[in-house]
């Protein structure tokens, strides 16, 4: 009894610090004070873990000590610290209960000394590019470490897998050594070890084993993240790479073969029957699974065993496509040269004096310009652009440890992992993605019990999913679970006042609702305790990257979200227009309507404030050369046009004297000198080579007077 | 104004004569001669459509395109509180490569014409004498004197420094 109680007295431990990493990365750091970790210190000392509450003491001084505009050295103590605090609740309980707070302080302060010794005087400075070339490339080795783990843990059997990974540490391990890392080295050392025996059959590969593999993964990459903080000047951190680590991964190796005489024995015998190791893998919840694997290498209560997460098949991995890196400096040059080459051929082919020849071969030569043109300009976009793939691991990995912390069974699938989309929009896309993922395994998702209590699978199942669609990008996220409840979300709106009593809303516009800042901290919808972040800072990013997010769902089968995301966000679809002799561009998806105003439907507020009447409703009217100061053909609204558009939820129409047309303009940023110019948001490169400037619509609805 | 703005910025560095001998670009603004070292000019280019950028000062006429990359235009004359003059077919555009932080910055000046490339040996070259209170010459490296025509030298980082661009962008809002 004692037992159970003190597994959930970990896992709300565990829930806090979830809380805390996700504020961390949604709401960004300044939002966490010091007083958030005295609370889970205080809150883990109650509970009589010396260990967490020193350490949560520690940061919550470290932070008080940091000036709150240092935000890189902020996020390296919260973010270490949470990792520390982690592996302080993953420890053995009984261990850290007789913890004197002294030892622990003591053991912290003796891998300072460690560190400082090894990292002693040595500067990086002289094999900058070399470290530099280092890092990036243990980085990517580890991403691919991680991915291919969880395709280890689904089908334990892939020798294939089991190289790559291999291989990768002993890279990792070379490289390491060669720099001397030394720290780095003995970590990837011992895990190659393992591996090794792994390969050899000598041992199985187990959820344990992966466990500790995936945690040296996140260690190592902490031990990254410490040599570039070097690289920068900075003080060397503390090394996590500690004997007891080492000692834990040892453990690995010896315990096994002894502990689970089951799995090993067939193994040894030859490697063609190296099925029945899969048996393993899937262990069902209601059964606990007596994987008698005792030692230190194995603390995770047994209720957190439940739940193993299945990568989809990850065909590609395999194949190593070579690629050159580029300096994305280089790739927006290109971008500009190639826009330039489309405006000269265009002038070229426009010319009058090109019209009157007669000549077929010059006509012909002209097209297939125009035909090579266009094909370099769409190699050029395209090199930008890689597969999201990438974001998907990431996400694989969060819902493998967050099913194993809730105690819930889940399959992870990803599917079109090639499809491509910009850089940026890809590497913007992970926190919404990662967030949403989080909340549908919290909320959306059951129990295995409930589940089958309702009918279901026990098994959940968790899918994104990314394709091309009319020229966007759409990623799902869908779950089988619960899935939304109208009634709650109306209850809990009206109750909020964001919703009339009495109005009738589809049931898109009542999901919609999830998206607003009032529900998000209070919210409930799915019974489950809220986190606190809410679904309105996933939109913004969706928002910020121009894109939107759509929901359906069905009670008791489940919820999918629609993320709809621009291909690129180096080019718009703008609407040209101009204000006396000045050309600017208003963003299309701004825009709601255009039209050119009859005398009847103006009119003034004391005689000032200009107003139209559009279908009913009265919108203010902003003169585009008031704001801007400059000279237009016309004053008069009748002989120019307005443009229907909206900032902040408020409708308003922008007067301008004439359209020119729609087009689509590759964005370029003004530079930093006008970054501060409050209506404008860039400016882009027209046919005829001249510059126009795009509209910042929500700049210019501020800056109305 | 032009005080208030020098103040914000570090002083240009004394530079011994001897450095500032090598070929010069000159320009002129109305009588006035002036020289800017070669080696920062990228090009010289006829006068184009600029396009306006709202709340900037005056001096600043807007941005163009060179080949793809989009600079700011600075009028000269505006930027010296010299009297404006209606642009000609002489006016033309220099455009400067100049550092700032780290970076390179391409800016475009307005110059009523370009004079000449003049090679100034270090005993062409003069210590800019003190105007007295009242003229502040912050953007000068000197005076060369050639044939008896005097050409002021121009310290062009400084003058296109981009954060009292900035500065002034932020004071304007």
């Amino acid at each position: 009894m004692p037992e159970v109680s003190e597994n959930e007295l970990t896992a709300s431990m565990n829930d806090l610090l979830d809380q805390l990493s996700t504020r961390l990365i949604i709401d960004g750091v300044c939002t966490l004070a010091p007083a958030d970790f005295v609370h889970i210190a205080n809150d883990a000392a109650g509970m009589g873990l010396a260990g967490f509450h020193n350490i949560a003491q520690q940061i919550a001084a470290d932070i008080a000590g940091t000036p709150a505009d240092a935000i890189p050295e902020l996020t390296r103590i919260i973010s270490s610290g949470l990792v520390e605090l982690r592996r302080q609740l993953d420890e053995p309980s009984p261990s850290s209960d007789i913890a004197p707070p002294a030892s622990a302080a003591t053991s912290l302060d003796s891998h300072q000394e460690t560190a400082s010794q090894a990292h002693g005087g040595h500067s990086l400075a002289a094999d900058e590019g070399l470290i530099r070339e280092f890092l990036t490339e243990s980085t990517e080795h580890l991403c691919t470490i991680e991915s291919q783990l969880l395709v280890l843990e689904h089908d334990a059997t892939s020798a294939d897998t089991l190289n790559g990974i291999f291989r990768a540490f002993h890279t990792v391990k070379g490289l390491s050594g060669f720099l001397e890392f030394t720290e780095l080295q003995s970590l990837a050392h011992e895990v190659e070890t393992l591996l090794d025996q792994a390969r050899n059959l000598v041992i199985a590969v187990t959820p344990a084993i992966v466990d500790i593999i995936l945690e040296s993964t996140d260690v190592a990459r902490y031990e990254l993240d410490c040599i570039a903080q070097r690289l920068s000047g900075k003080d060397a951190l503390p090394s996590r790479v500690t004997p007891e680590l080492l000692q834990r991964i040892r453990q690995a190796v010896l315990s096994q073969p002894a502990s689970e005489p089951v799995a090993s024995a067939p193994v040894v015998i030859d490697a063609a029957s190296a099925k029945p190791l899969v048996t393993q893998a899937p262990p069902v919840a209601s059964s606990p699974v007596a994987e008698p694997v005792p030692a230190a290498a194995l603390e995770v209560p047994v209720h957190e065993q439940a739940a193993p997460v299945q990568s989809a098949p990850q065909e590609r991995r395999g194949a190593d496509t070579s690629s050159v890196r580029i300096d994305t400096g280089k790739l927006d040059q290109l971008m500009d040269m190639v826009g330039e080459m489309v405006i000269a051929q265009t002038l070229i082919q426009h010319s009058p004096l090109l019209d009157s020849s007669k000549d077929p071969m010059l006509q012909r030569n002209l097209t297939q310009l125009a035909r090579i043109t266009a094909d370099v300009q769409g190699i050029a976009t395209s090199m930008r652009m890689i597969p999201i793939g990438m974001q998907f691991q990431k996400t694989a990995r969060l819902v493998r440890d967050l099913a194993r912390r809730a105690g819930k069974q889940i399959t992870f699938e990803a599917v079109g992992e090639e499809t491509e989309l910009d850089k940026t929009i890809a590497e913007q896309l992970a926190d919404p993605l990662l967030h949403m993922v989080r909340n549908s395994v919290d909320h959306g998702i059951e129990t295995p019990e409930e589940r089958i209590a309702l009918g279901k699978e026990p098994t959940a199942r968790i899918r994104v999913s990314a394709y091309h669609n009319s020229g966007q990008v759409v990623v799902e996220i869908s779950d089988d679970g619960r899935g939304l409840n109208r009634q709650k979300i109306l209850a809990k709106a009206r109750q909020n006042g964001l919703v009339q009593e009495g109005s009738e809303l589809s049931d898109a516009e009542v999901f919609q609702l999830i998206f607003e800042p009032g529900f998000s901290t209070a919210e409930k919808i799915t019974d489950t305790s809220g986190r606190g972040v809410g679904m309105d800072v996933v939109r913004k990013h969706v928002q910020k990257l121009r894109g939107r997010i759509d929901i359906q769902s069905t009670a008791g089968v489940g919820t999918t979200f629609h993320i709809r995301l621009p291909l690129t966000l180096a080019i718009i679809d703008g609407l040209v227009l101009m204000v006396g002799e000045q050309r600017y561009i208003a963003p299309i998806f701004a825009i709601r309507e255009v039209f050119r105003p009859t005398p009847d439907i103006l009119s003034t507020v004391h005689g000032k404030g200009e107003m139209v009447m559009v279908r009913g409703g009265l919108l203010p009217i902003i003169r585009l050369h008031r704001s801007f100061g400059i000279e237009p053909r016309s004053t008069s609204l009748t002989e120019g046009s307005l443009i229907v558009t909206e900032s902040e939820g408020r409708s308003f129409c922008l007067f301008v004297d004439e359209l020119v047309g729609k087009q689509e303009v590759v964005i370029k940023s003004l530079g930093r000198r006008f970054k501060d110019v409050a209506g404008i948001a860039g400016c882009a490169i027209l046919g005829d080579g001249r510059v126009g400037l795009i509209l910042d619509i929500d700049g210019i609805h501020k800056g109305r007077s | 104004m032009l005080s208030t703005i020098s103040t914000n910025t570090a002083p240009p560095m004394p530079l011994d004569i001897k450095s500032r001998a090598g070929k010069y670009l000159i320009f002129h603004l109305g009588e006035e001669e002036f020289g800017t070292e070669v080696l920062k000019v990228r090009e010289i280019m006829g006068l184009q459509d600029i396009t306006v950028i709202p709340q900037v000062p005056e001096y600043v006429k807007g941005v163009i395109n060179l080949r793809g990359k989009v600079i700011p235009v600075i009028d000269l004359r505006l930027k010296f509180d010299m009297p404006p003059h209606p642009y000609s077919e002489r006016t033309c555009v220099v455009v400067m490569r100049t550092q700032n932080e780290d970076e390179d910055l391409l800016v475009g000046m307005i110059v009523d014409g370009v004079v000449e490339v003049l090679n100034l040996a270090s005993s062409d070259i003069e210590e800019t004498p003190d105007f007295g209170p009242g003229v502040e010459t912050p953007y000068l490296t000197g005076i060369a004197k050639v044939k008896g025509k005097v050409k002021i030298l121009l310290d062009v980082d400084h003058v296109l420094n981009s954060n009292e661009l900035n500065g002034l962008t932020a004071l304007l809002q």
